[in-house]
């Protein structure tokens, strides 16, 4: 049975991306913009997983549903899934890191400008801002949510992620990366409501080769919705 | 790695290179810079890079006068211009608990614990904010501890009263050129300082952005708790652009690196662990 919806992913979302056109704001950039979420446990594991306590199955979103891993970096994934009731970043309310931040069960808010894409998270309100004026990274500085700089393939937004540290996780399976980590995200349109999501993901430190996620976000239609105040960490201290 | 380290030792030594309010008034501009930028809707463009230098500044330590050296901090002028005295119109029993919390409770200064600053403590902050206007929003994107504002200017309706938030709620509207931004659902957990000036959660914050020149915005917030004064109060100060080529906030990771809690010790402010 999970052969199926991976199928579905892989083969129907490229079909769809390419029928679909993504209406255009008044400056004719491709509109991402609006309140999206994932429908995935892909925050779980984002491999495809039984049921466990707390943890409902899913067929993930690593596109051919194996993370590449080089073999010492398998073992320390392992010994993260033992810890990860206390080693998975999230559990300290620390920012997510990017993709992560993207499957998280909490909304995102993608906002644009003449110059900018903003995407703001509810969760732990970590925000990006997307730098579309073809500047670079910086050099020697490493944040927990990348830096990013956009481009536009077409209707696709194309997001470069570098200056990754390496504390962050794929998921509360302990699915990890290095500070080597390069992700290239790609935002498409695939219909009113919907969004094709996929990265690339790369990190030779950790990986024998790069590795695809492929996942949908989808709108959040209520009337009157807004982003959500969720300071993790504040909770979390005044619990002691 | 290089995760930013943040609390108030750094905020401190931070403060202290920058020029203290004696020294300096706003920086007068080199060149006379031209009006506030317009967008398509006709509105102010507050697009771009902003900080909060002095005399605004200060009010990171004090929104009142501080005119003496405490603790580390430095010493300046407040920003309250309503009342004329310059001081927080506390009513009796809130008086008292400010001075409960800066004789035994600096420990629990809520920017310190990393939470969100609330408002408007979040606008002078240090370290900068980008302002951000999409379609019916105008959003503030700040470095320090990743917090952001989106203002809808769409006339929406505010949260259900019962939902309380460190940063409150804020709905923005346009008067002539100015931005009015109508702050409700703060909790009772932020403070205005590092100096314990508090409110509870019946604050009611109305801040108003007005362009005064391409390069300078005006700011002023009243301050409405029945709670907690005897009438609301003001404050004003402006806010500046960055202008240096090329300048982008960066991420300003607090709780992931907090370290400095410690450095509240007993004996240096009185700040003991409550």
């Amino acid at each position: 049975m999970r052969i199926r919806p991976l199928f579905f992913l892989i083969a129907f979302f490229p079909a769809l991306a390419q029928s679909y056109r993504a209406p255009k704001l008044a400056n004719g950039q491709p509109d991402l913009q609006g309140i999206w979420q994932a429908q995935t446990t892909a925050s779980y594991d984002i491999e495809p997983h039984a049921a466990r306590l707390g943890v409902p199955a899913g067929t993930g979103i690593v596109v051919g549903g194996e993370i590449p891993y080089k073999p010492e970096a398998a073992a320390k994934q392992q010994q993260n899934f033992q810890n990860r009731a206390t080693a998975d970043p999230n559990n300290k309310c620390f920012l997510p890191g990017v993709p992560r931040a993207n499957y998280m069960p909490l909304p995102f808010q993608i906002f644009q400008t003449a110059k900018d894409v903003a995407i703001l998270y509810e969760y732990v309100h970590a925000y990006r801002l997307i730098r579309m004026d073809g500047s670079k990274h910086p050099d020697d500085v490493d944040f927990w949510m990348g830096d990013s700089r956009g481009h536009w393939e077409g209707d696709t937004l194309v997001v470069d992620v570098s200056n990754n540290n390496d504390q962050t996780w794929f998921d509360a399976s302990g699915n990890f990366h290095s500070d080597a980590l390069h992700v290239v995200e790609r935002y498409t349109r695939t219909g009113l409501d919907t969004i094709s999501y996929e990265a690339t993901i790369e990190d030779p430190k950790v990986f024998t080769r790069p590795w695809k996620i492929s996942l949908a976000l989808y709108r959040r239609p209520e009337k009157n919705l807004q982003l959500m105040e969720y300071d993790c960490y504040a909770y979390e201290e005044s619990s002691k | 790695m290089k995760t930013i380290l943040l609390g108030l030792f750094l905020l401190t030594t931070a403060f202290a290179q920058t020029p203290g309010p004696q020294e300096t008034a706003i920086e007068k501009p080199a060149a006379k810079v031209g009006p506030m930028p317009r967008g398509a809707d006709g509105k102010p463009d507050f697009q771009g890079v902003w900080e909060v230098r002095n005399p605004g500044g200060a009010a990171a330590y004090d929104v009142e006068d501080h005119l003496k050296a405490v603790y580390g901090i430095p010493p300046g002028k407040g920003v309250i211009v309503d009342p004329k005295d310059g001081k927080i119109p506390y009513l009796p029993a809130a008086a008292q608990r400010k001075q409960d919390l800066v004789a035994h409770h600096m420990y629990d200064d809520p920017e310190a614990h990393c939470f969100l600053s609330g408002i408007p403590r979040q606008v002078y902050a240090p370290f900068g904010f980008q302002i951000l206007q999409p379609a019916n929003n105008v959003v503030f994107l700040f470095e320090n501890f990743h917090a952001y504002r989106v203002i809808p200017t769409d006339g929406r309706p505010h949260l259900p009263a019962d939902i309380k938030t460190f940063d409150g709620d804020s709905r923005g509207r346009w008067e002539g050129d100015t931005l009015v931004v109508d702050v409700t659902n703060q909790n009772d957990k932020t403070w205005f300082d590092m100096a314990g000036n508090f409110h509870s959660d019946a604050i009611h914050v109305v801040e108003r952005y007005a362009p005064v020149d391409a390069n300078t915005i005006s700011y002023r917030a009243t301050i409405d708790d029945p709670k907690t004064f005897t009438r609301p109060w003001t404050i004003a100060f402006p806010i500046t652009r960055i202008v240096r080529p090329g300048y982008e906030i960066m991420e300003l990771a607090c709780v992931e690196g907090e370290r400095d809690l410690k450095h509240y010790t007993e004996g240096e402010g009185g700040a003991n662990k409550k």
